[in-house]
């Protein structure tokens, strides 16, 4: 956002401009109209109010050059909390030398907003025999991580420690024994890495006081980061220590950390990293849903009511014979057999199992009840212009959600369509009673995701 | 299981027999007429060339409103076999909101046929090797080829 919306943006919602002060002794910040001109902590006179042309707070940290804690902390949460608490790969280590730090650069890029760069050196041991690491053995997870990370503080080893390394981390196991030991201190075997990070920096909110936690990096350029120090990717910044080595790549811990993060198939929880992983939800939901989207059973009235017919010689295939597609029983002249709203027809009993768990006709699956008859026309004009879904779906007043309702009529840009006449139909059935079944169901039984997912929302096209 | 759908499973074995899609051989046990193993040979056209593979197709009771089941007993590697104990294939005609009494256990057979030549990877159930397969059919071919030497002689 441009910083002049921001501003603008603020004055809207706060429409009594507060004074802001900010003590110079203790960085307090407080409002002017509760707590006056000397600070309530320190009780300190050197104090200033806040303007926006004038924050003294940024005259405050651009003064600290020598600031090694310039990242605004990213989280705040009680210590014992926090899942690294006891993993601290530097706890024996002091924090970085001044002599670490350079290129450290503020840079005003507009009032209010710096801009921060900076390279900080950090040479890091791996951590003791009972460093963090090992507490969360039984963690793979956990686990893996420790190994990035000791895989990362202690890279700089010579290189047949190097090899098992690389098999360690195949393994996705940690051996923390291998990494103690009193051989390596922190300068002559740590491995140097350069984080490069930047950050903008806007002054606070003076009307609503807390923490303003701008984004101060991109997690993905800390990773990047991270493999850098592994020199992994060329063109990232790393940087290699005093006991420079031949290049050995060990294998990228942090490959074997998503691997536990992401398993197989990429699934994890109820969050998923791939378009397989995706597909394979959705189509669990629409075969849980199967049923639910499903019509539901004809009503016995409207199975009883089915016109009942006698097969006659133009019923009867080329062969001149034919035969009730769910029993697969031959029928004869003058039996009798049901009709359904689509002149497909069955024995009685055989299509009767079958209407009482699903209203549609076995083969084109057209339901039978007389309330659906309308819903199956709108479906089957969704179906063949999806334009008209839309129309149809706002004049739908009581129909079910993602059922559509009919209106018969239409516009001149979403035509009213009735894609099945009775007389296509009765073709149909003709061909259907040779026994085959005709292509338009079999290109109904195949099904790629989206095709699945059409017919879940909208029903079985009929 | 009724005694129609006793008789259409009958009735569909006959009309397998006459119309057995090539490479198949149907062990069909009249006690259990519920349990059909099918013994298959690759496709030559195939990556499964060369292969044996036994399938099982059991019918619900509720047969034929219900569809068939559909398992590999040989480990294949294909997207639409489920790459477990159970190797199930549900694709297709064979998911149940897409069976139709009409379907016949012959086009279910003609189904496995001729995904054994072209496997769908868009309806797979295994993500994973399907992605494969579009992605980078070489590696998928020689992992293919290489479960039929190591499951399928």
């Amino acid at each position: 956002m441009d910083q002049s919306d921001r501003e603008s943006s603020q004055r809207a919602q706060t429409p009594a401009h507060r004074d802001m002060m900010y003590c110079h002794e203790c960085h307090d910040e407080w409002y002017r109209d509760e707590h006056g001109l000397t600070c309530p902590e320190c009780g300190s006179d050197f104090t200033e109010i806040i303007e926006e042309d004038h924050d003294p707070r940024n005259d405050e940290i651009g003064n600290r050059e020598d600031d090694d804690g310039s990242m605004p902390p990213l989280e705040e949460r009680p210590p014992h909390l926090h899942p690294l608490f006891h993993h601290h790969p530097w706890r024996d280590n002091d924090d970085p030398e001044e002599g670490d730090l350079s290129n450290f650069q503020w840079r005003q890029t507009s009032p209010g907003t710096f801009a921060v760069t900076g390279t900080i050196y950090r040479t890091v041991s791996p951590s003791r025999g009972g460093g963090g690491g090992n507490q969360n053995v039984q963690n793979p997870l956990m686990n893996s991580f420790a190994t990035m990370l000791n895989s990362i503080v202690g890279g700089g080893r010579p290189g047949a420690q190097r090899q098992g390394q690389s098999d360690e981390a195949a393994d996705g196991q940690a051996t923390p024994g291998a990494n103690s030991g009193p051989g390596i201190g922190t300068a002559p075997g740590g491995h140097r890495f350069t984080y490069h990070s930047s950050a903008r920096l806007y002054p606070r909110d003076p009307d609503h006081p807390g923490p303003r936690l701008e984004p101060v990096d991109e997690l993905n350029n800390v990773i990047m980061g991270l493999m850098a120090a592994l020199g992994e990717p060329p063109g990232h910044q790393h940087n290699h220590g005093p006991s420079d080595h031949p290049h050995t790549h060990p294998l990228n811990p942090l490959a074997t950390l998503f691997s536990h993060l992401i398993p197989g198939n990429g699934a994890h929880g109820d969050f998923v990293y791939s378009q397989e992983a995706l597909d394979r939800i959705i189509s669990q939901l629409m075969e849980q849903n199967a049923t639910g989207n499903a019509p539901g059973p004809a009503s016995q009235d409207d199975i009883d009511s089915l016109p009942k017919k006698q097969i006659t010689t133009d019923m009867l295939g080329p062969e001149g014979r034919a035969e009730c597609s769910i029993c697969m029983d031959e029928v004869n002249i003058g039996e009798e057999v049901s009709e359904l709203p689509c002149h497909h027809w069955f024995h009685h009993p055989c299509v009767a199992a079958w209407l009482s768990e699903h209203d549609t006709c076995p083969h084109c699956r057209q339901g039978i009840s007389k309330s659906n008859e309308n819903e199956n026309s709108a479906n089957a004009t969704s179906g063949s212009s999806s334009g008209a879904a839309g129309g149809a779906n706002t004049n739908a007043s009581n129909q079910m959600p993602g059922a559509f309702g009919i209106t018969g009529e239409g516009t001149l840009d979403h035509p009213f369509i009735v894609s099945d006449t009775p007389e296509q139909r009765r073709g149909r059935s003709s061909s259907d009673r040779q026994g085959r079944p005709s292509s338009a169901d079999e290109g109904n039984s195949g099904g790629s995701l989206s095709e699945r997912l059409r017919r879940g929302l909208f029903g079985a096209p009929r | 299981m009724s005694a129609g759908a006793k008789k259409r499973i009958m009735r569909e074995y006959g009309e397998c027999i006459n119309d057995t899609p090539p490479g198949m051989k149907i062990n069909f046990d009249e006690q259990n007429m519920t349990e059909w193993e099918i013994l298959l040979d690759g496709p030559e056209q195939s990556v499964y060339s060369g292969g044996h593979f036994k399938l099982k197709i059991s019918f619900p009771t509720e047969y034929p409103f219900k569809p068939p089941v559909v398992s590999f007993k040989t480990k294949i590697y294909h997207p639409n076999v489920s790459n477990d104990d159970k190797g199930s294939m549900c694709l297709g005609m064979l998911r149940p909101e897409e069976w139709k009494p009409p379907n016949k256990v012959v086009s279910v057979l003609r189904l496995v046929h001729s995904l054994l030549i072209e496997p769908n990877p868009d309806d797979a159930i295994e993500p994973s090797i399907a992605n494969e397969f579009k992605e980078n059919r070489k590696e998928f071919d020689k992992t293919a080829k290489d479960w039929v030497k190591r499951y399928a002689k």
